[in-house]
């Protein structure tokens, strides 16, 4: 069974950012495991630019920034595992599964860096049918920028996250009719300046205050059902595609395994497995900040939390877990010294 | 034009069991199913339930093939190799009126010979089942109880059957039937000969029926919401749970799932024809109140999704003075197998339990038209039929040395449910075409992300397999291509 310093899941901007820290904090034991056949994870498929200004100080594509980490990633001595799934995750051991082989790998720290799953529209609250032509905004993103796949033409938009904007703006490009963007809450849920650079700039109506209640269609979606939740009415939009932008959730099903337990000291969580990040560049440096610490905690036993965001920025106490499941990664207290905190309020 | 001795409409999980049952005779059969898969419709959406047999009075048909299918179904489950897990049940009062539907039904699960029945105390109920409301006030328990995914057992069956030199046509939609010498049956695009027909056709083997009879029985659907559950959340003990209302009206089913998903429903309400198949603002509130109010522990966070299914009830038709026909005010509550010709046998309306009574149903039909056709038995038929590779559950060392020889079984495509590449290759290769096609065969797309993540790769697995476009790659029936076109 091999055996790393420090194992690595995910080779995203974050879990690149960390090995590159890590190393350079001096660990040489390192092994990077990625699913993809490529590093970069999410960015591969961000062709816009508005990267790595913190990083690199100018502004690239998503593409660039994650060849820019590659060339660093290249520098450093690592184990890379491509193509490979871990399975399975004890406080020591991981099963991965891979082209080159299904085996265990042992080590001494490990960080989490798997990046965010979007919520699917099973999850929501609407009702209807379930045909064909309906996405979540990043998978749109995906099959359009990444495998050319043409998703179709008239197309709505629900939730009005960061991914949804640009995929909005994306498809204007590319010459399709893009309806509208719905947005339940009074207020639009990506950044200012997303709205104002992929909707503004490119006359695609947001709608506050708006909901899809119905999906409509056998084959292949026809319409929807948008409820204005001010004045409760319901109208049908017609449309062929329908493209879902409604929340991301940090990927830790790997957290599984601890149950209800607070993480041991020698797990780590970066980048948007520990909580939603608003840009890559935040990502990615956070990612470098718990390479960083994961090596000093390697060295010397003592376990700091990174300080991204300010948020959750002090380290736990004795008596404190972090909240498996919810996207803040809040702090908890253990009561009575039973650990059976791992889970904030919202998640009990 | 091709002639069989015998020809099945319709490839849900009945045609697949009546063809299963037919191979065992030497006869020449062929189903012919509508759309591009089997069990795409009834079959493919239900409680997943095999039920003891309690429920239907003594005497009936239906308690008949429910009572022995329930007891057979771990032997015909271990030849189809198909996962069933035997959970044990527990319906469940809440005052006066449903502990008598209780003390009724464990009556009538007695006179049927239900075996492991029994009634619980409010006590007994809460130590089996501690996430149910404290307002429950009994239980009667049944072991025998279990569930099984229906598609699975389906397409065992049809893999079974298509071994044993059952012909399966797809994409043949029958549209007319006349008498000759034999059948004379016209889909769109083929006729076909036959001297026998079994009418498994589903929501529509009443208009089947009509085809060649004067009009008898006529299906009525009604819809059924769910919710399905992400893994992780779970009943503590596992048992399946019926909750019996106090109020008259529609009760809730709770049922562990063999994927490890907790299913959540029927919230039943009319449905507006046979091919209304969304979910409905009312029933999601059905099941969200009803949730709520008998598991408050539940949390419908982790809801993954919910679907609606259609149910066929049957009712008798009688005829006006204008010619015109107006349906019974009450449905029929037994099974309706109709024998309109000797080589005419037609199920119509086969609702709860009829999963549990699949293979009886088939072995019906099978036996009349052997008898009718005086067919010989098939020395040759081999009941055995062997799932494709299962890489999850797999022992370390022989997963291992899996992955060494096809590196395919290594690549993980569905993360959420840990599936290979190797493992939808195969699921094409016996017969998926589409994306949920797949997802019937293996289970992926079906975990938390829904398919987010993986959808395009197997969309392109798929394409590779069938040597088609990716663009034409469907998601289910025909017109539910995902894509446009490529850019």
């Amino acid at each position: 069974m091999k055996k790393y310093d420090l194992l690595i899941i995910g080779g995203g901007c974050a879990g690149i950012a960390a090995a590159i820290a890590a190393y350079g904090s001096g660990i040489s034991k390192i092994a990077l495991v990625e699913r993809s056949d490529i590093l970069g994870g999410i960015l591969n498929q961000c062709i816009h630019s508005g990267f790595g200004l913190e990083r690199y100080g100018k502004e690239l594509t998503g593409p660039e920034f994650a060849k820019s980490l590659l060339c660093e990633f290249r520098k450093i001595s690592a184990d890379l595992y491509t193509e490979t799934t871990v399975l399975d995750l004890t406080k020591d051991t991981a099963v991965i599964s891979g082209k080159h082989g299904y085996e265990k790998l042992r080590f001494d720290a490990v960080i989490l860096a798997c990046g965010c799953r979007e919520t699917p529209i099973g999850a929501l609250p609407v009702t209807g049918t379930r045909p064909a032509g309906i996405f979540t905004a990043g998978q749109a993103q995906s099959m359009i920028n990444l495998k050319k796949m043409d998703i179709g033409d008239d197309v709505v938009i629900l939730g009005s996250g960061d991914v949804g904007l640009i995929v909005a703006r994306r498809l204007k490009i590319l010459g399709k009719n893009v309806i509208a963007v719905l947005e339940k809450s009074d207020h639009c849920g990506g950044l200012e300046r997303n709205r104002v650079n992929c909707l503004d700039a490119y006359d695609i109506p947001l709608k506050l205050n708006t909901t899809v209640t119905e999906v409509c269609g056998t084959g292949r979606i026809s319409g929807v059902y948008a409820k204005d939740l001010t004045t409760g009415e319901c109208s049908y939009i017609p449309c062929k595609t329908l493209i879902t932008s409604v929340g991301l959730v940090p990927e830790r099903d790997l957290l599984e395994s601890f149950g209800n337990n607070a993480l041991p000291k020698n797990v780590f969580l970066c980048g948007n497995c520990r909580t939603v990040f608003d840009t890559a560049d935040s990502a990615a440096s956070d990612g470098a900040e718990t390479g960083r610490l994961a090596a000093e905690f390697l060295k010397t036993g003592i376990r700091t939390y990174s300080s991204h965001p300010e948020k959750s920025a002090r380290p736990l106490k004795e008596n404190e877990t972090l909240c498996l499941e919810c996207p803040r990664g809040c702090i908890l207290s253990v009561k009575n010294g039973r650990k059976s905190g791992g889970r904030c309020k919202k998640f009990t | 034009m091709k002639k069989y001795d015998v020809i099945i409409i319709g490839g849900g999980i009945l045609g697949c069991f009546a063809a299963r049952n037919l191979a065992k005779y030497d006869l020449k059969a062929a189903v012919l199913e509508a759309n591009n898969d089997v069990c795409t419709g009834i079959s493919r959406g239900n409680t997943s339930i095999i039920y003891p047999g309690y429920d239907t009075k003594p005497g009936t048909l239906k308690t008949k093939l429910c009572v022995r299918g329930c007891l057979e179904f771990e032997n015909l489950c271990r030849e189809l190799d198909v996962r069933f897990e035997k959970r044990g049940s527990i319906m469940v009062a809440f005052g006066e009126r449903s502990e008598g539907v209780l003390r009724k039904k464990l009556a009538q699960g007695v006179e049927n010979r239900v075996p492991d029945l029994k009634l619980l105390s409010k006590e007994e109920v809460l130590t089996l089942c501690p996430d149910i409301t404290d307002k429950v006030t009994m239980g009667l328990y049944c072991g025998n109880t279990g569930t099984v995914l229906p598609w699975e057992l389906g397409i065992a069956a049809f893999e079974n059957a298509q071994k044993n030199g059952v012909e399966f046509v797809f994409n043949e939609k029958v549209v007319s039937i006349r008498k000759g010498e034999n059948y004379i049956i016209e889909t769109e695009r083929n006729t076909y000969s036959a001297r026998g027909i079994v009418n498994c056709a589903g929501l529509r083997a009443d208009e089947v029926r009509e085809m060649l009879f004067e009009p008898h029985v006529r299906i009525v659907p009604t819809k059924g919401d769910y919710f399905v559950f992400d893994t992780g959340v779970s009943l503590r003990g596992n048992h399946i749970i019926f909750c019996e209302p106090e109020a008259k009206g529609k009760g809730l089913t709770l049922v562990p799932t063999v994927t490890g998903n907790l299913l959540a429903g029927p919230a039943e309400i009319p449905s507006e024809g046979k091919y209304d198949t969304g979910t409905t603002q009312e029933g999601i509130d059905f099941l969200l109140r009803n949730l709520k109010e008998k598991f408050p522990t539940l949390d419908t966070a982790h809801i993954i999704r919910s679907f609606s299914t259609l149910r066929p009830n049957p009712y008798y038709v009688n005829k006006n003075n204008d010619n015109s026909y107006v349906l019974n005010e009450r449905s029929i509550s037994n099974f309706t197998v109709t024998r309109d010709e000797e080589g005419f046998l037609s199920f119509i309306g086969i609702k709860t339990p009829g999963l549990t009574c699949c293979d009886g149903l088939g072995k019906l039909a099978a036996d009349a038209m052997a008898e009718f056709l005086g067919a010989e038995i098939n020395h040759n038929f081999d009941p055995v039929r062997k799932k494709t590779v299962r890489t999850d559950g797999l022992p370390f060392e022989e997963r291992a040395e899996l992955v060494q020889n096809s590196p395919a079984y290594g690549k993980i495509v569905c993360r959420c449910r840990g599936i290979s590449e190797g493992e939808i290759i195969d699921a094409v290769r016996a017969g998926a075409k589409t994306l949920d096609g797949v997802k019937r065969r293996t289970e992926a797309t079906s975990g938390r992300c829904q398919g987010s993540f993986c959808t395009e790769r197997i969309m392109e697995i798929i394409a590779n397999e069938l040597c088609i476009p990716v663009s034409e790659v469907l998601k289910d029936s025909i017109g539910s291509k995902v894509l446009e076109g490529l850019l």
